[in-house]
């Protein structure tokens, strides 16, 4: 693209001084190629805004709303104080005429069951179980029945759903940034008050990626993310858990495989699809302390026994 | 602005993240996946969102970036005007307080668009349905701003020959006149 043209724009859309002006003034005077050029982009000169604010799109499906606002809650629970400024939990319409069939079975809802369920929390209310399959009209035998069958805990349930969010995308440019991930470590366990390690799962192909701060019902709730040679990325969650020790325990939570334990009050649940990973040995290997810390212990010794 | 308040801004932006999908897209279901995945990497990423930068903006940034990647991992180079899907756009026109011949400029408007090559569709819609600035447009698209001026100058030359008066010397546009609906 010429100079000229760029210029003849600017001209076009009023957009020049006065001297440029004259100056592409003279040049449309001398070439009748500028000067169709000129023609052209004012003929382009239309109300583009108004046009398209016609077009006849499709409304925003309910079912995309809800996600959104529910994944917006979520994300922001961990900041709000409880039931501030929190609506009421969005009681799915579940007829909704609106909402695409096929885009309703390609995304599986539990996610935002479970947003929903922490929004309830947030928002001072409580979705009993029994409303829960409410949230997933035509999957009558989906994860859901099984959470409830299995008395999965409602930060598990809601950590299910935020992993079920992921994709290799997700954290493909996430670099596991040392300096920082040692700071977010020194801060969980100074401020959440968890004295969680970073297990190095490398020999079972988990590349770490990241480990991030949440909440749930407002308790630290952390996240520590690695990405698997093949398949979506798989998260190890902790948060407090002031009960007593707890084995292993394997169950599946819609397409969700998870693996959970209670060890030195802490409740972990370590959550991903088997693709090629042995959720159940891996959950064993770490609940055993088998795999060595990641980042090496010069890094995280300080903050390990400050925590 | 920043960040933190992107959850919240998020549902007030869904209608316009929502038209965009579609836009770009063309496909009611893949645009909602996309809108859904962009909001979920937007929420990944919101600590990055600078206070100098809209945050539509930044979420276009997302909306398309997470687009071009979907069509990188289909394999499909590029979406032309031949693949579009027409449910969504068979009726153009808002009946609705508008004569008919708004409604048929409109609906010409938004056909002539259509028919640009996609990164000329895309810099059109950014800058003159969505209002973005250059600089904004450029930062969307991770290009330089000298890329959209170029873009948007050839898309509006296109568009300027399907609405122009017939030239006196008749060209090339005098024959893709007839190609408006």
């Amino acid at each position: 693209m010429k100079t000229d043209d760029l210029m003849l724009m600017a001209y076009v859309d009023g957009e020049l001084a006065p001297d440029e002006s004259q100056e592409v003034e003279m040049q449309i005077r001398a070439s009748s190629e500028a000067a169709e050029l000129v023609r052209l982009l004012q003929a382009s000169r239309l109300d583009y805004k108004a046009a398209f604010a016609t077009q006849d799109l499709p409304p925003v499906p309910e079912s995309l709303t809800r996600k959104i606002e529910a994944m917006a809650r979520a994300h922001s629970a961990g900041n709000l104080a409880p039931g501030a400024n929190d609506p009421s939990v969005p009681t799915p319409s579940v007829t909704s005429a609106s909402a695409p069939v096929r885009s309703r079975l390609r995304t599986v809802p539990t996610w935002l069951a479970a947003a929903c369920v922490a929004g309830a929390f947030v928002g001072g209310l409580f979705l009993r179980p029994g409303t829960l399959p409410l949230l997933n009209p035509g999957m009558p035998n989906s994860g859901n029945a099984a959470m409830a069958s299995t008395g999965v805990s409602p930060w598990v349930t809601a950590a299910v759903g935020y992993q079920q969010l992921y994709t290799r995308d997700t954290v493909a440019y996430a670099d596991a940034n040392p300096a920082a991930t040692s700071k977010i470590i020194d801060d969980i366990h100074r401020d959440d008050g968890l004295a969680l390690r970073i297990p190095d799962l490398s020999s079972a192909g988990l590349t770490f990626k990241a480990v991030r701060r949440l909440h749930f019902n407002n308790k630290p709730l952390v996240q520590i993310v690695y990405l698997p040679e093949k398949g979506p990325p798989i998260a190890l969650c902790v948060t407090k858990g002031a009960k007593a020790d707890q084995a292993i325990a394997s169950q599946v939570v819609d397409t969700m495989h998870v693996v959970t334990w209670r060890q030195a009050e802490l409740s972990y649940a370590l959550i991903g699809k088997t693709e090629g990973v042995d959720l159940d040995a891996l959950g064993k290997r770490i609940s055993n302390r088998e795999v060595d810390r990641l980042f090496g212990d010069a890094t995280l010794e300080v903050p390990a026994l400050a925590g | 602005m920043n960040g933190a308040d992107l959850p919240g801004m998020l549902p007030e932006m869904l209608p316009r993240l929502w038209a965009f999908a579609l836009r770009i897209s063309g496909d009611q279901h893949d645009a909602e996946d996309l809108v859904q995945r962009a909001c979920v990497r937007a929420l990944e990423r919101a600590h990055q969102l600078q206070p100098d930068t809209s945050p539509l903006s930044w979420m276009f940034s997302i909306v398309h970036s997470t687009w071009i990647n979907e069509l990188r991992a289909r394999s499909v180079r590029k979406r032309s005007s031949m693949e579009w899907d027409d449910d969504f756009l068979e009726n153009v026109a808002d009946p609705v307080d508008k004569g008919p011949e708004t409604q048929l400029m409109h609906g010409q408007i938004i056909s002539a668009v259509e028919r640009l090559p996609e990164a000329q569709r895309v810099v059109m819609l950014l800058v003159a349905v969505e209002g973005l600035s250059y600089q904004e447009a450029a930062d969307v698209l991770e290009v330089p701003i000298g890329t959209i001026m170029s873009r948007l100058s050839r898309a509006r030359q296109a568009v300027g020959a399907l609405f122009g008066t017939p030239d006196p010397n008749p060209r090339a546009s005098a024959t893709r006149k007839d190609s408006i609906a």
